[in-house]
C-alpha cells in the first residue's frame, strides 16, 4: 500500500508539471501504468490466486494442518459424485435461496411501499428497526435465534404454549424435519432492512407525475404498484435478488455452523458447512476444496441463468 | 527517452529503484527464512549440558482453566533459568497455530486437547517426535521408570510412542448428588437399574431424565457407549468398533446395547430438544434440574462454575451401561502432551515434559481442575482443596471390583466418527431405530475401511 501511495505521489506531481512540460505527461502516464500493473498484480494476489490455488489443492489428499500432501488426481471429484450427503447439501442450499428470496423481497417490497406511500409519521423511526439487524453480525444473529427457538427457554415454544398451542411447539433446531425451515426466519429477518431500503430508494426516484397520470387514468392503488411502481424499480428488484442470492450461496453456512453446525443428522448442512466439516473437522482439506470448486461453478452457472431470466426491456419514462 | 526533462529522469530512476526495492523485500525474507542450520543453535538447547533459549508451548485452555499450566510453567522457569518459556494457549489455540504447524515452523511442545486437534492426525502427518528411545530413561520423583506408573498407558503407532498422556479424563454419567438424596432416588448400579431411576425421574418430576448434546454426539458416544461395548466385549470389541472391522456392529452384544438404547428413546428418557443442543446448552439444562443424568467429562463442575447454584451437588459414576452384576467400565479419555518433530529446543522440550510428570503437579492438577493425571498412586484423600466427586471417582477407579478400566487402541478417526455421531443423534432423536442405526454404522465403517 506504502509503495502505492508513493507512486501516486510522483504521478500527481508530474501531472502538475505536465501543464508546462509535454514530456512529463508521458512520464506521469508511464508511473499511472506501473500503478495500474501493480494494482492488478495486488487484484491477482489477493482474488484470482486464492482462488486458482482452491482449485490446484482439490486435485490433492492434504489434512490441511501439516505442510506434506499427495496428489490424487481426480479422486476428490469422484468423491464428490459418490458423496450422498453432497446432493442434500446443494438441496438445502437452493431452498434457502429460494425462501429468502421470496421472503424477503415480498416483505422488502412491503415495508417500502408501505413507509414510502402511506406517509406515516413514524416512517424513519421503523426505517431505523427494520434496518437494525443488518447491523448486527450474523454470528449474534445466529445465537440470538438460537436462544429464541431453545425447546425450553424460548420465546417461540413459551408462545406457542400461551395461546394453547402446546401441541405445536417443536424442538426447532434439534428436529431433522423441521430445523431447515426453521433457519429461514433468521435469514429473512436479518435480510429485509437493507433490500429494503433499496426498494425505498427505487421507489423514491419515481417521478410523482407518474403516479398522478395514473390516477387520472383511473388507476387504483394496486394497479399503481403493478404498472407504474414495479417496472420502474425493476432494477432494484433484479439486483437484489441477484444480491440476495450470491450471498446465500456464499455466506449461508455462517448461521448453519452457529446453529446447528449442520445437524442433526446432516438435515440442515448446505455446502459451505459441509466444505467447513471436511476441511477442519475432518481434516480433508483437499476434499474441501473440492467442495469450493462445486460452490463456485455452482453460482457461476446459478447467476448465469437468474442474468437470463430477470433481463427485461429498459423503461423509459 | 531523449524528451524526458533530466529532473523527470530523477524521478523515474527514484521510482524504478522504490519498485525494485519493493520487490526484493520478498525475496530476501525467503532466503533468510529458511532452514538455517544455526537456528537451533540461536535458539538454545543444551550447551554444555546446561537447558536455555526459547520454549515454545502450545496448549487448549478449555473445562480445566489454565491456573495449573501457568503455576507449572512459572516452577519450570524457575528451575531452568535459562529458558524462556512461550506460551500459546487459548480456547482457539489449536486453530490459531494451525499456520505455524502447516509451514513446518510448530511449537516445541503442545498438549493435544479441544476442537482442531487430532492426536492421531498429528501422528499420520509425521507432526511428532518419536518419544519411545528417549521414555525408556525418563524417571519420577521416586526414582521409578515413568512408564511403569501410567494409570493407562500411552498410544502406540506400529509400535511407537509419539505421545504421552498426561490427562487422565474419563466420561461418566453426572447428576445432582444433593437432589437425590431429597428425593429419594438411588445410584444407578447397572443399566436396569439406570432404567428404572430415569422411570421413577420421569413419573415423579415429569421431565425427560437423560440430555446429551445433538451438536456433537460423540459426547452419547464415548461418554455411554464405549462403556457399554467394553462391558460386553472387552478391549478387543472397543478396538474393532474404532478401527471400522467389519461386523463390530453388528454382533449380537452390540446390537443389544443399540436396543437398550431404542429403548430409553422410546420411553421418553431422551431430551425431545437435544438434537439442536450444544454441549453447553445440553449441561445448562442439566445444571437447571430439566434432566437428570448428563454423560460429561470430568471437566463439567469447572466448566459450568459460573452458572452452578450453590445448592447444586455434583455426583459422578462411571456411565451404568452394564449388565446387573457386572463393575462398572471406564473408557478414559486421556489428553496427551508431545514434542514436536521440527521442535527447535527438543532439549528443552523433554525437560519441560519430564518435569510435568510429576505426582506433585498430579495432585496439584485435581486441586486446579477437578481432574486426574494419569499416574498411579496420587493420594487425594484427605486434600481439602479437591472436590468430594473426585476422591470418591478416584477410589472407585483404584478398586477394581467396582470399576474396570478398559482402552481405546487410539481414539476413533473423525471420518469414522462423524457418520456413526450423525446416525447416533438420528437414534436418539428417535428417527431411526437400532436396526436403522446398525447399517449406517457398519456402513460408515466400511467406507471408512
Amino acid at each position: 500500500m506504502t509503495m502505492h501511495y508513493i507512486l501516486l505521489y510522483i504521478s500527481v506531481r508530474f501531472l502538475k508539471r505536465g501543464d508546462h512540460h509535454g514530456a512529463t505527461k508521458k512520464s506521469a502516464l508511464l508511473i499511472f501504468s506501473l500503478l495500474y500493473r501493480s494494482n492488478a498484480r495486488s487484484f491477482y494476489d489477493f482474488y484470482d490466486l486464492p482462488m486458482l490455488n482452491g482449485l490446484y489443492l482439490s486435485f490433492f489428499e492434504w489434512s490441511g494442518s501439516a505442510g506434506g500432501r499427495t496428489f490424487i488426481g481426480l479422486d476428490n471429484y469422484v468423491q464428490l459424485f459418490n458423496d450422498s450427503i453432497i446432493p442434500r447439501t446443494i438441496w438445502h442450499d437452493y431452498f434457502l435461496v429460494i425462501t429468502k428470496v421470496f421472503g424477503i423481497m415480498i416483505l422488502a417490497t412491503f415495508f417500502a411501499v408501505a413507509l414510502t406511500q402511506l406517509r406515516l409519521r413514524e416512517a424513519p423511526f421503523y426505517r431505523v428497526i427494520f434496518f437494525f439487524p443488518n447491523i448486527m453480525s450474523v454470528v449474534v444473529v445466529g445465537i440470538l435465534w438460537s436462544f429464541i427457538y431453545n425447546p425450553s427457554l424460548g420465546i417461540v415454544n413459551s408462545g406457542l404454549e400461551a395461546v394453547g398451542l402446546e401441541n405445536w411447539t417443536q424442538p426447532w433446531l434439534g428436529s431433522e424435519t423441521w430445523a431447515l425451515p426453521s433457519l429461514v426466519l433468521p435469514s429473512v429477518w436479518a435480510g429485509i432492512g437493507l433490500f429494503m431500503l433499496m426498494m425505498m430508494a427505487g421507489i423514491l426516484n419515481v417521478p410523482k407525475n407518474t403516479y398522478e397520470a395514473a390516477r387520472i387514468d383511473g388507476a387504483n392503488e394496486w394497479q399503481q404498484f403493478w404498472k407504474v411502481t414495479m417496472p420502474l424499480i425493476w432494477p432494484q428488484i433484479k439486483n437484489s435478488i441477484l444480491y440476495i442470492v450470491i450471498t446465500t450461496l456464499n455466506g449461508s453456512f455462517i448461521l448453519v455452523q452457529v446453529m446447528t453446525q449442520g445437524g442433526p443428522n446432516n438435515s440442515t448442512h448446505v455446502m459451505g458447512s459441509y466444505l467447513y466439516q471436511q476441511a477442519f473437522n475432518q481434516y480433508n482439506f483437499g476434499y474441501g476444496a473440492t467442495i469450493g470448486v462445486m460452490i463456485l461453478i455452482l453460482s457461476l452457472i446459478t447467476i448465469m441463468i437468474l442474468q437470463f431470466f430477470l433481463r427485461r426491456e429498459k423503461v423509459e419514462y | 527517452m531523449k524528451y524526458i526533462h533530466s529532473s523527470s529522469k530523477w524521478w523515474m530512476l527514484a521510482s524504478a529503484a522504490l519498485l525494485l526495492a519493493a520487490c526484493g523485500d520478498d525475496t530476501e525474507e525467503e532466503a533468510t527464512g529458511g532452514d538455517d542450520p544455526d537456528d537451533s543453535a540461536e535458539n538454545g538447547g543444551e550447551e554444555g549440558g546446561e537447558i536455555s533459549g526459547d520454549l515454545e508451548i502450545q496448549y487448549f485452555v478449555g473445562g480445566y482453566g489454565d491456573s495449573w499450566w501457568k503455576e507449572i510453567i512459572s516452577d519450570f522457569e524457575a528451575e531452568y533459568p535459562d529458558v524462556t518459556v512461550i506460551e500459546h494457549a487459548g480456547p482457539n489455540i489449536n486453530d490459531e497455530m494451525r499456520t505455524r504447524w502447516i509451514s513446518d515452523d510448530p511449537p516445541d511442545v503442545v498438549y493435544i486437547d479441544g476442537a482442531g486437534s487430532s492426536e492421531t492426525q498429528m501422528i499420520e502427518d509425521n507432526q511428532l517426535m518419536d518419544l519411545t528411545d528417549w521414555l525408556d530413561d525418563v524417571e519420577l520423583e521416586d526414582g521409578s521408570a515413568l512408564l511403569d506408573n501410567f494409570i493407562v498407558e500411552p498410544n502406540r503407532h506400529d509400535g511407537q510412542i509419539y505421545t504421552l498422556p498426561l490427562v487422565f479424563d474419563t466420561w461418566g454419567t453426572w447428576y445432582n448428588a444433593g437432589h437425590f438424596e431429597a428425593e429419594g432416588y438411588e445410584v444407578p448400579t447397572d443399566f436396569d437399574h439406570f432404567m428404572e431411576v430415569m422411570g421413577d425421574v420421569q413419573a415423579n418430576e415429569d421431565i425427560s431424565p437423560f440430555v446429551t448434546t445433538g451438536q456433537h454426539p460423540y459426547y452419547f458416544l464415548r461418554g455411554m457407549l464405549y462403556p457399554a461395548f467394553a462391558s460386553v466385549g472387552g478391549d478387543e470389541l472397543l478396538a474393532d468398533i474404532v478401527t471400522g472391522a467389519e461386523g463390530a456392529w453388528e454382533t449380537p452384544e452390540v446390537v443389544e446395547i443399540m436396543e437398550n438404547v431404542e429403548q430409553m428413546q422410546t420411553e421418553g428418557f431422551f431430551d425431545s430438544g437435544l438434537g439442536a443442543f450444544n454441549h453447553t446448552q445440553s449441561q445448562m439444562n442439566f445444571i437447571l434440574g430439566d434432566n437428570a443424568f448428563i454423560p460429561v467429562g470430568f471437566w463439567l463442575p469447572n466448566e459450568m462454575a459460573n452458572d452452578t447454584p450453590d445448592d447444586f451437588e455434583f455426583g459422578f459414576i462411571p456411565s451404568p451401561m452394564q449388565a446387573a452384576g457386572e463393575p462398572y467400565r471406564v473408557v478414559p479419555d486421556l489428553r496427551p502432551l508431545a514434542i514436536a518433530e521440527n521442535a527447535e529446543n527438543p532439549d528443552a522440550a523433554k525437560a519441560f515434559v519430564d518435569f510435568a510428570f510429576n505426582r506433585e503437579y498430579g495432585e496439584l492438577f485435581s486441586e486446579h481442575t477437578g481432574a486426574m493425571v494419569n499416574i498411579t498412586d496420587i493420594d487425594l484423600d484427605g486434600n481439602e482443596n479437591v472436590p468430594d466427586y473426585l476422591i470418591s471417582a478416584n477410589e472407585m477407579i483404584n478398586d477394581e471390583s467396582q470399576v474396570q478400566i478398559n482402552q481405546l487402541p487410539h481414539p476413533m478417526s473423525a471420518d469414522l466418527e462423524q457418520p456413526i455421531s450423525d446416525a447416533l443423534v438420528s437414534l436418539m432423536t428417535g428417527n431411526i431405530g437400532a436396526a436403522e442405526f446398525i447399517e449406517s454404522a457398519e456402513a460408515a465403517a466400511a467406507s471408512y475401511r
